[in-house]
């Protein structure tokens, strides 16, 4: 076997793979049963921005907390929620893993550090905010991550995170997911500072921009930027330059986008592909291991949307448990 | 016609990793606007009246136009008309070699170059012998010399319209080529080439002095940061001499081992002083093929891991003298204070009411 070249060994190279593969898969199956109407409500598909949130995650535990946003599919996968829990909470099925009443913009599971998909957008960064305090005060090295997109980041939320994070010199990290709208709304039109770490500067945290499409850059980066925090370091911004191969909801028409635009990054930035070629050329793992990677992605997948299918609905009389928690 | 000067103003210049890992600093896009603007101003001061600019989508532009229609709302035309190169806009280096490829064929003067070392290897690349005026916004700047903006517009200015005589206005520079298997990729670097263990490209900055086994300098300066620094604390080689310095780092195990001759502290990064072992270094003399120990990693260029090889792969290094040209900022300013290029008789007093 060849000498691996790469920062991560065989087995996580592997798993970092079937994370991106499993998003992938998992989005492509939403894509196609939405347009069918098997669902209900609103998905946004984190299809093409699979290698942040697998670079990232690949670096976190379940202490470490994560506050996800409305295009929160790719971040449950990558922090290990389970992916039947997933496809029958979108289902809207008691099974689901917030039993059905969330959807998919509300998956959580706290047992694995996964906060939730958020529909408000920024909302997540103050709750990153709150897990790093806890983290900081239970001394346990733990992180708290918000995600937010490119438009999300002129929230005011958002902004008072940046503030409180820098003056309680918080273990938490904003990662912005720049993939160019803002909905339907290109960066340039809508955002005053037209830099995201020129925004973190502001407020004294460092930033650094990478290209969200190759996995190896937002992995070290991330690396870095994490261990700093866990050693008491502080906040920091993380900026991931990336493409978004679906619209900004299923159904969007998507008229703001040139000709050819997808068609243009699916065939030169797509993440999973570069990270294959990658892999595969270094003599690390081969084809067939990718393949039979993909082969029980798709199984996996097509199960996970059997067993949707077939589970029941929430009960009337359930319709005001699981609301509220209680302390 | 008055000579027309490029601006090629990089806005994803300094984001890169080494804003945590080490104290480097992140210049704001509005700075960057405002470098624009001071150039702008020192070049219309020396009759330059058309700048051609790159377009990027990083928010300089805009911040450029807001200046322009500010001035103008005053009532002063400080500024050459800013024509844009049509292009399309990528967000990646492939802009910069675009715009400079560009501007060659449209014949610019000189290109004014905001960036740091890895956009100004990007502008080199493609520019041929149009002469390049380097301003440094970027993290590690060992190429571009630090200094007032405006100066650099003036001397470029006094430069492209003749005031300052060629010979003068003019520095010749080195380039070290990179070929990889014969041919097949050849990449440059302006100040070095190193060569590291890690063998992906990932987040490209360099930090890891642990991993440094090789490198390779166009001039070793004591007073800059990062490679040329490691150089130029072992034996300062300046810009203007002809060939480099090649210094073989030790690797853990011979620093562990105390069989590395020297330990070295370097300034690899802003605010990072960091024990490098250093085992040997000699010149590296122009035109000679030197071939690396290392037999797989990746070459960093300019500080920046770009390729990675492997033992199947042939690597070889070239300096070469003469290579590209810049506006020798200092010279052109000393010509003009001599020759009294900015002084003039007084202009009558307006009459006061």
């Amino acid at each position: 076997m060849t000498e691996n070249p790469f920062p991560l060994d065989r087995d996580d190279l592997l798993k970092a793979y079937r994370i991106m593969r499993t998003i992938r898969e998992f989005e492509e199956r939403l894509h196609i049963d939405f347009a069918k109407g098997d669902i209900p409500g609103f998905v946004h598909l984190y299809a093409g921005e699979e290698a942040s949130a697998a670079g990232i995650m690949m670096h976190l535990k379940d202490n470490d907390r994560i506050a996800s946003t409305h295009r929160g599919h790719g971040h449950c996968i990558a922090k290990g929620v389970d992916v039947h829990e997933m496809m029958a909470e979108i289902y809207g099925r008691s099974t689901g893993a917030c039993r059905g009443k969330g959807g998919s913009m509300h998956i959580a599971d706290l047992s694995k550090g996964m906060m939730g998909a958020n529909g408000i957008l920024g909302a997540g960064a103050p709750l990153a905010c709150g897990a790093a305090l806890a983290a900081k005060v239970r001394g346990d090295g733990g992180v708290g991550i918000s995600f937010v997109g490119d438009g999300a980041s002129n929230q005011g939320m958002f902004l008072e995170s940046l503030n409180l994070a820098a003056v309680w010199n918080l273990p938490a990290i904003f990662v912005v997911e720049n993939n160019g709208y803002a909905e339907s709304t290109a960066r340039d039109w809508a955002v005053a500072v037209d830099s995201y770490i020129d925004r973190a500067s502001g407020f004294g945290l460092p930033g650094v921009t990478v290209d969200g499409t190759d996995f190896f850059a937002v992995y070290e980066a991330a690396g870095e930027i994490i261990r700093r925090a866990r050693e008491g370091g502080g906040p920091a911004l993380l900026e991931c330059n990336m493409v978004r191969f679906y619209g900004h909801f299923e159904g969007d028409a998507q008229t703001y986008r040139a000709k050819g635009e997808v068609e243009a990054i699916r065939a030169s930035r797509d993440c999973i592909k570069i990270f294959a070629e990658r892999v595969i050329e270094a003599g690390v793992i081969s084809r067939a291991e990718l393949e039979a990677i993909d082969k029980e992605v798709l199984d996996l997948i097509e199960d996970a949307v059997r067993a949707a299918k077939s589970a029941p609905l929430p009960a009337p009389a359930e319709l005001l448990t699981d609301v509220y928690v209680a302390y | 016609m008055a000579p027309v000067v490029g601006i090629i103003a990089n806005p994803v210049s300094a984001r890169d990793i080494r804003r945590v890992v080490a104290n480097a600093a992140s210049l704001q896009i509005t700075d960057r606007a405002n470098i624009v603007l001071r150039v702008l101003a020192a070049l219309r001061a020396c009759g330059v009246t058309d700048v051609l600019m790159m377009p990027e989508k990083g928010g300089i532009r805009g911040h450029v136009e807001r200046g322009v229609v500010r001035a103008r709302a005053h009532g002063d035309t400080p500024y050459p008309a800013i024509h844009l190169v049509d292009m399309p806009v990528t967000g990646t280096v492939a802009d910069t070699h675009r715009a400079a490829a560009a501007m060659r064929q449209a014949g610019v003067a000189a290109i004014v170059v905001l960036g740091g070392d890895g956009t100004h290897r990007a502008v080199v690349a493609h520019c041929g012998s149009i002469p390049i005026a380097g301003i440094s916004t970027g993290t590690n700047n060992a190429f571009p010399e630090h200094r007032e903006p405006t100066i650099t517009g003036l001397a470029t200015g006094l430069a492209v319209t003749g005031k300052v005589p060629a010979p003068v206005a003019f520095a010749a520079n080195k380039r070290i080529d990179v070929c990889v298997n014969g041919g097949e990729l050849r990449e440059i670097a302006l100040v070095d080439v190193a060569l590291v263990t890690e063998r992906y490209i990932g987040a490209r900055a360099l930090y890891r002095t642990e991993n440094f086994r090789e490198l390779f300098v166009t001039f070793a300066d004591p007073e800059v940061i990062g490679m040329s620094a490691i150089a130029g604390l072992l034996e300062p080689v300046a810009r203007d001499e002809s060939g480099g310095l090649m210094v073989r780092l030790a690797t853990p195990e011979q620093r562990q081992a105390g069989t590395c001759g020297t330990i070295l502290h370097a300034p690899i990064a802003p605010g990072m002083i960091t024990p490098v072992g250093v085992t040997d270094w000699r010149r590296m003399p122009a035109g000679v093929p030197f071939v690396p120990e290392i037999k797989a990693g990746s070459i960093a260029l300019d500080g920046e891991r770009e390729v990675s090889f492997s033992a199947r792969d042939r690597v070889s290094l070239t300096l070469r003298d003469d290579a590209f040209r810049t506006v020798n900022v200092g010279g052109c300013m000393r010509f003009a204070a001599q020759n009294r290029l900015l002084a003039g008789a007084p202009a009558p007093l307006p009459a006061t009411a």
